[in-house]
């Protein structure tokens, strides 16, 4: 089976079932895309499929030959992705890291399809799991690449509320 | 006058005794056996266990008969009714507490008739009905494996949890004398042998119409062969809803080739649907282990039932969404649907079951739908492989509102013509439904 | 490389420096091994960390944890520092706090820094409890002397080198960032010119070096840029569950279904071992483990394993789940075990003062069971070297223990066992030592039995079959007040077991802190107060969960204060104000919370959205730091809907105000996810949630705007990562009480259907 990846063309042997996952990390050692749950519930995996935002633990290699996959290694040559990784760290937003690969991707995609997401809009897309609860972040990180922190009230406050740290000495 | 009275009522109440008198000695008979006074069996040749064992997975005997802690065939799983619950027994040849004291007629009147040793009469959930269609040598068969391919185990069957005087169980042989015909199945002439093979395993050991067929307001299957266009046309049980196993092109198998059919018996999973509910037990412990031509028998019978093109209605046609999902419902679909069954609905292959065009998504009974949104599905076991992509519940996820918004959405598009969902519909199912275990569960028979 | 021409005399200095030079070895495999970690390639097999190999000399020339420079650091002549953190990086943001507190007195950027986790070796004990745990909120606060002094010492070195290499004396010098300086010369030099040089040089007395005065700081107490965030929105961070080695095999397990059964027999091994990819099925203590070439067929065939599964033998001194075991029944067998247990505080005479009271208030609370859920599964990755040395990449808060450990484990001495600690994809407890709870024995079983190395990664549905818990408690609480609604009595029974103790498996000698924190060691003036705990042993594995026992306890006592102040007609936040009044710092923290909340009120009000609102307040003392906490709630269909945290913090002192902003996000998060949706239920002896399906955690679209306010007090330092958590979930129920009536004495609300 021949899968595009990231703009490069890879051979790969895996079973038709296997997961997507497996195959790039382990065969393909593209490890930037993380294992969390197995089941589509977490995100760790996301990963884009033509553009759009796929769980690769729940794709069926055979399922997507012939198809343009992006992972988080290939994020950066997407404008998109690019801004969006910008705003990650401008917004300083991983924690502990382990599912940020899957926020960026899912952000990449919520922000490719739609480029000024409401809040309810983000919340509605961005379901990914976050243990250490960077969600403030990301929501404020993809306010700014929407480049709407400014105008609507609500984007306001919730970039506000993020950044909202007093500091006072005793 | 008063005398009169008298005598009127003397007569009823003696014919009252008569009719009594008849009543007790029918719902307490023991119904006859071919095999009433034969000899006991010497020890069969291992060839014919080994029939018995195949014609035990034909049945799917352990589905029932066995608990995924227990041992083989030694009964105790529990089955909800509406009256209280009741407990499968042990068929295992323990003397004491199984059927090792059963001879040959014993086990076929229980078998194929429904009444036990001691003449109590079984609860159709045993489906004699369908049995009742044994022919001799599988029931020789069948009862050369209990008796000398399964291990004997003392294990007490527990009592029922339905309650005094609803225990009893005489008006059962009432039932039985309306609904049940015990005839072992007779060849049609009009079908080849295939076919009548295929009816054969259909009807008896496949006992297919149990879930399958309608059931009437006695709990009666409304059919118990292809006679009435009622066999095998769909069926609510146990907060599933089994799709109609006819030509129907929406609900039905109408869209199937036999080779679709054989696939998915054998495998799990074709490019139509995969098994879940109870049809995902029925296939772990059943149907995979059929022979091809078995299969092939069944496929073609199957294929041989005609839809109703007056409830099944138009063709489904696949129609993509219109734009971007506007509404919540949708995004609800996209966030937690669309990583598996894809965003068009269309699935992956044979791995993962499409929505768009299932037959859970057109029937109007949306049983099915909330059932396993709610609760997942069982993980199906090929050839001792367990899947590699299982349906989670979302019970704990989704609101009522939640489920009955995405169910809506994924039942009134694509083409689908299903229907909307009630938030009550969801909560009584979840009130009564369990999540589906994520362990693989194989029920042994040795 | 590192050293220049024109220092010659440098070289009899080195010579009498008993290195046993691995120094330049290691620094030359680093800046080889330095371009794949730029790369974002795998890391692993690319040569001994720098302290590794200086370690070993440690028990020639003994030096005080902390002290020895050359285990720490190693400055490229690029000028980059190479940083050995004697804490495991797990999000808490302790690499770039590490960078902060050394770089200040090294006088070096952090931005400059390179942070790895260290190796095992004494030289990283430096917490001042003489010990290296990641845990427990002491990462910062006790070391940071230490680690300022490592920064000084490491200064003065490169000071010395200096001086030798511009020829001037050592108190000409001075340093800016990066570079030593000579003023009247004009001359600087950088450190990466010196490091060659300056890395070899004797180390100065510890005392020898003065600190910085705080107020001349430039990084500590700036919100510095964290060093790891690039490489973690990038996919190149490499957690253990990413390491690879040559010729590796992977595994993948099938666990007993309950702790303490072991392994009867395997019904279809044959067909197993026949399945693609697999290499070997091999029987371990608990488990059965399918090893092949990928993970994915290993995964396979572990679940198509059919075990037979043997009960644990009755003599069997190892922790056992019985068969019949349920959170339902344990929580009622707890209910049910009698006082009075054994005190924890018994001050003034509380029940004197009970029967005395004007009114009496009594409740009983309850806690869950709830999972660590970090995102990563736990890993482990073993090989056996030709050397005799055996490699284990692994999860984990603690590198010697687990040295230790597996030194105990394989008979082999702990300095053959090196161990390798890869950033943590969340840990939260989860990485100490638990027994069963943990992978390398697996690993390096498999490894030994294959003669190859081999990575063990569990399934998510194996690791919440085995991730140890957050104990469960029932709390009986009864209080007297006085005539004017003042609290004057309050007696707490705790039934349960510390997760000390559950690791322990018995009963220590002393009480287990960590069952009652939270309860115990509360600030409020209550003139008579017993607080007590009946042990009661709760089969389940226990663990550390972030806040430990304040992550329950803080909920339960500041709810059932909140019913104290309803009862004496109180306002709940003016009541805490009262039972603080003469401590300065708590009144502070109060009144701070209060007003970044806009003034404290406590509603119910109308919102502008229309909705119908209340807020609650709660305070907690966890890990030396002081919190309170704001929360504003409403109810949508039925359920609480959080809109606002507003959260103040008092650590005292502090390093980094931007990762103190994010670790109390984070525990908002955490605290939410358990008091809004978490619990771990069992039956039949095991967890009914295999994986997040059943076992939900907080998602984006609930996270609530969190407002922090820092004040630093100047007490001494706290914790940060796991403080800001307690305060949160009984906030939340107290504004759940008072906005619904409904007063919910156990953990997760959505258990609940709230009228609005």
């Amino acid at each position: 089976m021949e899968l595009h990846i990231n703009g490069k063309s890879y051979e790969v042997h895996a079973e038709p079932d296997t997961p997507l996952l497996w195959v790039i990390r382990d065969e393909l050692g593209l490890t930037g895309t993380k294992y969390g749950c197995g089941l589509a519930q977490c995100g760790a995996c996301s990963v884009l499929i033509d553009g759009v935002v796929a769980r690769a633990c729940v794709l069926p290699v055979a399922g997507v030959v012939g198809r343009q996959i992006t992972t988080i290694e290939g994020v950066e040559a997407d404008p998109v992705g690019r801004r969006v990784v910008d705003a990650w760290v401008r917004h300083q937003v991983p924690q502990c890291g382990y599912c940020q690969s899957g926020q960026v991707m899912a952000a990449t995609a919520l922000l490719r399809e739609t480029p000024h997401p409401s809040d309810e809009q983000i919340s509605a897309a961005m379901v990914n799991l976050c243990r250490c609860g960077t969600y403030n972040a990301i929501r404020a990180a993809i306010h700014e690449v929407a480049g709407q922190a400014g105008k609507s009230s609500t984007a306001l406050n919730e970039a506000a509320g993020a950044e909202d740290t007093g500091r006072a000495q005793a | 006058m008063i005398r009169n009275r008298t005598r009127v009522l003397t007569t009823l109440l003696a014919a009252g005794l008569v009719v009594a008198c008849g009543v007790a000695w029918y719902v307490t008979r023991t119904p006859a056996s071919p095999f009433d006074g034969a000899p006991a069996p010497q020890t069969p040749p291992a060839a014919a266990i080994q029939r018995g064992e195949y014609i035990a997975r034909l049945s799917d005997c352990v589905a029932c008969h066995s608990t995924p802690d227990g041992a083989p065939f030694a009964g105790g799983l529990e089955m909800a009714t509406p009256l209280g619950s009741i407990f499968s027994t042990n068929i295992t040849p323990d003397v004491k507490t199984g059927i090792g004291s059963y001879s040959l007629a014993d086990f076929d009147r229980a078998l194929r008739h429904g009444v036990a040793r001691d003449g109590h009469r079984l609860y159709p959930a045993m489906p004699y009905p369908s049995y009742a269609r044994f022919s001799d040598d599988d029931v020789q068969a069948l009862y050369a494996y209990f008796v000398h391919g399964v291990q004997p185990v003392e294990q007490a069957n527990r009592p029922t949890g339905i309650a005094s005087p609803l225990n009893q169980r005489w008006p059962l042989a009432l039932w039985n004398a309306v609904f049940t015909d015990g005839r072992s199945y007779q060849p049609k002439a009009d079908g080849d042998a295939l076919w009548n093979r295929g009816a054969y395993i259909v009807q008896g050991p496949g006992h297919c119409g149990s879930c399958h067929t309608p059931r009437g307001l006695a709990m009666n299957e409304k059919a118990l062969d292809e006679s009435s266009p009622q066999y095998l046309a769909g069926a609510l049980l146990d907060g599933w809803y089994a799709p109609s196993l006819r030509g129907d092109v929406n609900t039905g198998l109408g869209r199937w080739s036999e080779q679709d059919i054989v696939q998915f018996l054998r495998s799990g999973r074709n490019a139509h649907a995969v098994v879940f509910g109870s049809m995902a037990d029925a296939f772990n412990n059943s149907t995979q282990f059929m022979s091809d031509e078995d299969l092939r028998a069944v496929a073609r019978y199957l294929k041989s039932l005609p839809g109703n093109p007056a409830r099944d209605g138009a063709a489904w046609q696949y129609t993509a969404a219109a734009g971007t999902p506007p509404h919540p419902d949708a995004q609800t679909f996209m966030t937690r649907c669309a990583a598996c069954h894809g965003p068009d609905g269309r699935g992956q292959g044979q791995w993962i079951p499409p929505l768009a065009g299932s037959a859970a998504s057109m029937a109007h009974e949306n049983a099915s739908s909330i059932n396993v949104t709610l609760n997942g599905s069982a993980r199906v076991v090929a050839d001792g492989i367990p899947d590699a992509y299982r349906m989670p519940p979302f019970r704990n996820q989704l609101s009522d509102q939640e489920v009955a918004d995405v169910l809506s959405y994924v039942r009134t598009t694509w083409g689908n013509r299903g229907g909307a969902v009630k938030p009550e519909e969801v909560k009584a199912l979840r009130e009564r439904t369990n999540p589906a275990s994520s362990n693989v569960i194989i029920l042994q028979m040795r | 490389m590192n050293h220049t021409p024109d220092a010659p005399a440098l070289e009899a200095d080195e010579e009498g420096f008993p290195t046993g030079d691995p120094a330049n070895i290691s620094r030359r495999r680093f800046l080889t091994s330095s371009a794949g970690v730029a790369a974002g390639a795998f890391v692993l097999g690319v040569g001994l960390p720098v302290g590794e190999a200086r370690a070993a000399r440690a028990a020639a020339a003994p030096m005080p944890a902390g002290t020895r420079v050359p285990a720490f650091l190693e400055i490229r002549p690029d000028n980059s520092i190479r940083f050995q953190s004697p804490f495991v990086e797990g999000g808490q943001g302790i690499f770039t706090a590490m960078a902060q507190i050394v770089g200040e007195e090294l006088d070096a950027d952090p931005s400059t820094f390179i942070v790895e986790n260290a190796p095992a070796g004494n030289d990283y004990k430096v917490l001042s409890i003489g010990m290296r745990i990641t845990g427990g909120s002491m990462s910062v606060r006790l070391s940071y002397p230490t680690m300022r002094r490592l920064g000084a010492l490491a200064r003065q070195m490169l000071l010395e080198a200096g001086a030798r290499q511009l020829r001037v004396p050592v108190s000409e010098l001075t340093t800016e960032p990066g570079r030593v300086v000579h003023a009247a010369s004009k001359r600087s030099v950088t450190y990466g010119q010196l490091a060659g040089v300056a890395m070899d040089l004797p180390v100065p007395a510890p005392d020898s070096v003065k600190l910085k005065d705080p107020a001349q700081f430039r990084w500590i107490g700036k919100p510095v840029q964290r060093l790891d965030v690039h490489d973690k929105s990038t996919g190149k961070a490499v957690y253990a569950i990413d390491c690879r080695v040559d010729g590796m095999l992977h595994a993948a397990v099938q666990h007993a279904p309950r702790l303490g059964q072991t392994v009867g027999g395997i019904r279809n091994e044959a067909q197993v071992k026949a399945m693609k990819g697999v290499h070997s099925v091999h029987r371990l203590p608990g488990a059965v483990a399918v090893v092949a070439e990928r993970w994915w067929d290993a995964r396979r065939a572990a679940e198509a394993l059919q075990v037979d599964w043997k009960a644990p033998a009755a003599d069997s001194t190892a922790r056992v789940m019985p068969a019949d075991f349920s959170t339902k029944a344990l929580a009622a067998q707890l209910e049910r075990m009698p006082g009075p247990g054994e005190n924890a505080e018994n001050v003034g005479n509380t029940e004197a003062a009970l029967k005395a009271a004007h009114k009496q208030v009594s409740a009983t609370y309850h806690s869950q069971f709830v999972h660590h859920a970090q995102i990563e599964p736990p890993s482990a990755l073993a090989r056996f070297n030709a050397d005799g040395t055996l490699e284990v990449w692994l999860p984990n808060q603690a590198p010697e223990l687990f040295q230790g450990d597996i030194a105990k484990r394989t008979g082999l001495a702990p300095e053959k066992i090196i161990i390798h600690s890869p950033l943590l994809g969340g840990f939260f407890g989860r990485h100490f030592l638990y027994d069963g709870g943990t992978v390398y024995p697996q690993a390096i079983a498999l490894a030994k039995a294959v003669g190859r190395p081999v990575k063990v990664i569990w399934s998510r549905e194996e690791e919440f079959l085995r991730d140890p818990v957050r104990p469960m408690a029932v709390v009986r609480f009864r209080a007297g007040l006085d005539a004017n609604g003042f609290p004057v009595a309050l007696e707490a029974e705790s039934v349960t077991e510390g997760p000390t103790e559950g690791i322990a498996n018995k009963r220590g000698d002393k009480m287990d802190p960590t069952a009652l924190e939270g309860i115990a060691g509360k600030a409020y003036a209550i003139p008579n107060h017993r607080i007590a705990q009946v042990y009661a042993k709760q089969h389940a594995t226990l663990a550390y969960w972030r806040s430990v026992g304040n992550s329950m306890n803080d909920f339960i006592y500041e709810s059932f204060l909140d019913e104290l102040a309803d009862a004496g007609g109180k306002d709940p936040f003016e009541l805490r104000l009262h039972l603080l009044q003469g401590n300065a710092r708590l009144t502070n923290l109060l009144r701070a919370v209060g007003e970044l909340s806009g003034g404290w009120k406590r509603g119910p009000y109308i919102a502008a959205d229309g909705t119908r609102r209340a807020r609650g307040v709660a305070m907690a003392s966890p890990f030396g730091t002081e919190v309170a906490a704001i929360a504003e709630v409403s109810i949508e269909q039925g359920q609480v809907r959080v809109h606002e945290i507003w959260e103040a913090i008092d650590p005292g002192s502090i390093v980094n105000p931007a990762i103190i902003e994010a670790q109390v996000n984070g525990a908002v998060a955490l605290g939410l996810s358990q008091v809004l949706l978490e619990e771990a239920v069992y039956e039949k002896g095991m967890p009914l949630a295999r994986n997040y399906d059943m076992y939900p955690i907080l998602p984006l679209a609930r996270m609530p705007r969190v407002h922090v306010r820092i004040i630093e007090s100047g007490a001494k330092m706290g914790g940060i990562g796991e403080p800001p958590l307690p305060p949160v979930p009984p906030a939340v129920a107290n504004a759940v009480a008072h906005l619904t009536g409904q007063r919910v004495r156990s953990m997760p609300l959505s258990r609940h259907v709230f009228k609005s």
